[in-house]
């Protein structure tokens, strides 16, 4: 069976930089998996390589059998790739609905589905029915964190990106999130990819981690696994890795993750 | 609320369309001709500039184009002053299309700094080439498209009305959702699917053929064009009634321009001091009330929450 997003020889350098160095993996049909690794790994990098926010140095992304070279965001996504932010980026001066209805509106699902019946039933799966016609300015941050994710459901995807979904949430407030993602993965058989730098919220949500770090995959397996995997011990080691526990890395963050 | 909305809307139009049978003077309907076209400038420049986002600084690149094509037309060819109508729009428009398509792909200042050198240039183009452009004391002797003053006021009035609703109904629709989303958070409206560069382009397309009907009803109105219809002072002031009505409203632009061009008429007894007060009121109002009068205002008297149509 060919697998659902193939990565093969990646390569992303910022002005002599080298934010994303040679990475190779792929992700099957329905699988949940994560990247783990400090802040300023490439993470983010490699997030914006797969979206079409960044160009590539080298290397090729297959989607769904699809070279998606020189393709932009919205065509991405018309293919069925959909992300998050690592900020929550709502539409401001729009109510939670209409934030949603954007993503409604891509053409991918637009004529298969009223988009205001659909935003509506989204928002109900993500827990968010009851703000529906609330201005985003005054959501807390971690309704914030559901219409992101709401937003990418909306253009019917059938792999997510989810770049550090737990960024800028509370112990109390992971949990919910955590379930949401594992309930779309299991009812909607979601295919997904999330970014993380912290492992503990990786263990119980996760099948399979492919750890980075210096823009490399440095090890990948089993969460199990990787706790105990040398390299990313390394890794973690030296470094305070709950550093940005609050959410976002400091501005100039070290080795160009953008 | 609907209702009251619908009664509010009413209201205005029934006494607009009115006024005619109260006033007597030519001259202020044609002050008020003249409000109306400021009001359809303000409204077009809103629908692209208050929904997206992406301030434009050069309107009157768009209000010159229609106001030169038509006087050319007119002027110096001698087609019927009406062939104006199509011909400036679609000249505007073909415009916006070659300032749009390089600048718009961008992010950053660039497509607001093409709009005011494109207008600036235009307005300087209009000396260079004088044999066709009449130079400095541009293009004069046109047609009105309407005999008599009330005529021209209905004209002037019907196409503002008409214009405002239909730039309403499309900022009310699915469109206007896409439009105000970039707005919002350009690269997250691509992660949600839109192509920004497209309807970016396609807003300020609408943007200019509308104002471009404008310049056309000015030319004619004036019965004479300059290249002033280029000017930086008139694109400022555009943008001055938007913000006074209430930016990304529509409805509070078109008001809001309407009033404005009418103030110093109302001034006049003022006599020297006149543009000293009409100054004051303007910084008042955009230090006193950032988000606008009009728009704010109407919300208040019929009752409506957030924004969008009337």
């Amino acid at each position: 069976m060919t697998p659902l997003l193939e990565i093969q020889g990646l390569n992303k350098r910022f002005a002599g930089l080298v934010a994303v160095n040679d990475v190779s993996f792929s992700l099957a049909a329905g699988e949940i998996a994560g990247i783990l690794g400090p802040n300023g790994a490439g993470k983010t990098t490699l997030f914006n390589l797969l979206t079409g926010f960044l160009a590539s140095d080298s290397g090729s992304v297959r989607f769904d059998g699809r070279d998606l070279a020189g393709e932009p965001p919205h065509q991405i996504v018309n293919r069925g790739l959909a992300r998050t932010f690592q900020l929550c980026r709502p539409f401001a001066g729009m109510s939670v609905l209409e934030n949603v209805m954007v993503g409604c509106l891509a053409p991918r699902v637009r004529h298969r589905h009223a988009p205001r019946a659909r935003a509506r039933a989204i928002l109900e799966a993500v827990g968010l029915a009851h703000r529906a016609d609330a201005p985003v300015e005054v959501l807390p941050y971690g309704d914030l964190r559901r219409l992101e994710i709401a937003r990418a459901l909306a253009t019917g995807p059938r792999l997510l990106l989810l770049d550090e979904p737990f960024a800028g949430l509370g112990a109390t407030e992971i949990e919910p999130i955590s379930a949401l993602i594992r309930r779309l993965h299991a009812s909607e058989g979601l295919t997904i990819l999330l970014i993380e730098h912290r492992l503990r919220e990786f263990m119980q949500l996760v099948s399979r981690v492919i750890a980075m770090d210096f823009g490399r995959v440095i090890a990948s397996g089993t969460p199990a696994d990787i706790v105990r995997h040398p390299r990313v011990i390394e890794a973690y080691i030296g470094r305070d890795d709950e550093v940005s526990e609050t959410g976002e890395p400091p501005a100039g963050e070290p080795r160009g993750a953008a | 609320m609907k209702g009251r909305r619908a009664t509010g809307v009413i209201v205005v139009l029934a006494a607009l369309a009115a006024l005619p049978l109260f006033i007597r003077s030519e001259y202020l309907l044609g002050i008020l001709s003249v409000c109306f076209i400021y009001g359809i400038w303000a409204t077009s420049w809103d629908f692209m500039s208050g929904l997206t986002g992406r301030e434009n600084f050069g309107h009157a690149l768009f209000i010159g184009a229609g106001a030169y094509t038509a006087a050319f037309l007119n002027g110096k060819v001698g087609f019927a002053p009406w062939w104006g109508l199509p011909a400036g729009a679609a000249m505007a428009g073909g415009l916006s299309l070659v300032i749009g398509i390089p600048t718009l792909r961008l992010r950053g200042p660039y497509f607001a700094l093409a709009m005011l050198a494109a207008a600036t240039i235009m307005q300087r183009l209009t000396l260079i080439f004088w044999q066709y452009s009449g130079g400095e004391e541009g293009i004069p002797g046109l047609d009105p498209l309407l005999e008599s003053k009330a005529a021209v006021y209905y004209l002037c009035l019907g196409v503002f009305v008409v214009i405002t609703l239909a730039l309403l109904l499309l900022a009310g629709s699915h469109w206007g959702l896409i439009l105000r989303s970039i707005r919002g958070d350009e690269a997250a409206a691509q992660a949600a699917g839109v192509n920004v560069t497209f309807h970016k382009i396609a807003a300020l397309v609408v943007s200019a053929f509308c104002a471009g009907i404008g310049g056309v009803l000015y030319a004619h109105y004036q019965e004479a064009v300059t290249p002033d219809v280029f000017s930086v002072a008139l694109s400022i002031s555009i943008i001055i009634m938007v913000y006074v009505g209430g930016i990304g409203s529509l409805y509070g632009p078109a008001a809001g321009a309407v009033l404005l061009a009418l103030l110093p008429e109302l001034l006049r007894g003022l006599g020297q001091y006149r543009l000293w007060v009409y100054s004051l009121v303007l910084i008042f109002i955009l230090f006193f009330a950032p988000e606008g009068v009009i728009a704010p205002l109407w919300r208040r008297v019929t009752g409506g929450a957030t924004g969008g149509a009337p």
